[in-house]
């Protein structure tokens, strides 16, 4: 947050690794950590250090930070720990929740709403355009194409601008704010994915559905707006932050 | 302010989540239903162990609002008003 109260800038890129001096704990500082598991912990982690310092002074690399990162403690310790978490939290919830077995699947009566999968949920909406198939005047107000034909077609066209973001901005920015437009686009995009999502549920929305409609297509320009002009905001402050940055590792002279 | 963040959360995930487990008994009246979670709590509950786990539900549902609240709006706040009042240390 301010990096006026470091003294000295950071060039590794903020891997956390320093380079070792003095800073080996003294054998007071071992004894105070003699509690269970902070300990051990402690421990591991000081045997990782101790053998990265050592692959540091027989290499020959100069100015080379990171030799490499121990399989043991470093990535097991982490996995270990998300895969207690979700597997707690997997026999808590089936140890807690009530079970709903629901009665058999009727075969001979059609339920009164028919939806896909949530996550099926967009393409589902874009079936249901039927309200933007423009009427042609010269073929006499009929529709070029059936309602059903338009809903496939906007599927296509949605998917193929999916796929073609990635050729139109080779993503260079590492964060938002280096580029506000793609950002801007994002999350327009995701909005977009929920408002239609909600239109696909049109049925048990609690709202009137020609609004939910307008809002389907209204709110994603709103949120890809009001992104574009809060990181365009930020991005004078966030050049003014690298350039200090940068000029404080090598002072002009 | 980075405690108090993880304080705040932690409060709110750990109470929704008894929250959740009361209200999927005593608040759902059917899986297939649209009131899952929000419905009202059976009038007369069976036994004591109901009762408990109703008036659980209602506690850890304000223990995760105003928890939250507390951590993330009132305790940052007070913070900066003393800031602010404090003029020089």
């Amino acid at each position: 947050m301010s990096d006026d109260n470091q003294p000295d800038a950071r060039t590794d890129g903020g891997t956390g690794i320093v380079p070792p001096d003095d800073e080996t704990p003294t054998w007071s500082e071992r004894k105070s950590r003699r509690a269970g598991l902070p300990r051990l912990t402690y421990e591991y982690f000081e045997r990782a250090r101790r053998e990265d310092q050592d692959l540091r002074e027989q290499s020959t690399y100069v100015e080379r930070d990171v030799l490499g990162f121990p399989t043991w403690p470093h990535e097991l310790i982490r996995n270990l720990a998300l895969t207690s978490f979700f597997v707690g939290m997997l026999l808590l919830l089936s140890a807690t929740l009530p079970p709903h077995i629901g009665n058999p699947a009727n075969p001979s009566s059609t339920p009164a709403i028919i939806l896909p999968d949530w996550y099926l949920y967009w393409s589902f909406g874009l079936l249901k355009l039927g309200d933007l198939n423009p009427a042609i005047s010269l073929l006499g107000e009929q529709k070029l194409m059936a309602d059903r034909t338009y809903g496939v077609l906007a599927n296509v066209v949605i998917v193929g601008a999916i796929a073609i973001v990635p050729f139109l901005n080779k993503g260079s920015a590492r964060r938002p704010v280096e580029q506000p437009f793609w950002a801007a686009v994002g999350m327009g995009g995701v909005t977009f994915a929920f408002t239609i999502s909600m239109l696909s549920i049109q049925n048990i929305m609690p709202m009137n559905v020609s609004l939910l409609f307008d809002l389907t297509f209204l709110a994603p320009l709103v949120v890809g707006a009001i992104t574009y002009a809060v990181l365009k905001t930020m991005r004078e402050g966030y050049m003014y932050d690298l350039n200090r940055r940068y000029y404080r590792l090598r002072p002009p002279k | 302010m980075a405690d108090e963040f993880m304080k705040g959360f932690g409060l709110f995930s750990v109470a929704a989540l008894v929250w959740m487990i009361s209200a999927s008994w005593y608040r759902t009246p059917s899986f297939e239903s649209t009131r899952q979670l929000v419905a009202a709590p059976p009038e007369e509950p069976g036994t004591v162990f109901d009762t408990l786990g109703i008036f659980l539900g209602d506690l850890m549902f304000w223990t995760a609002l105003l928890g939250a609240f507390t951590f993330w709006v009132i305790i940052p706040a007070g913070r900066q008003a003393r800031e602010a009042l404090v003029v020089d240390e």
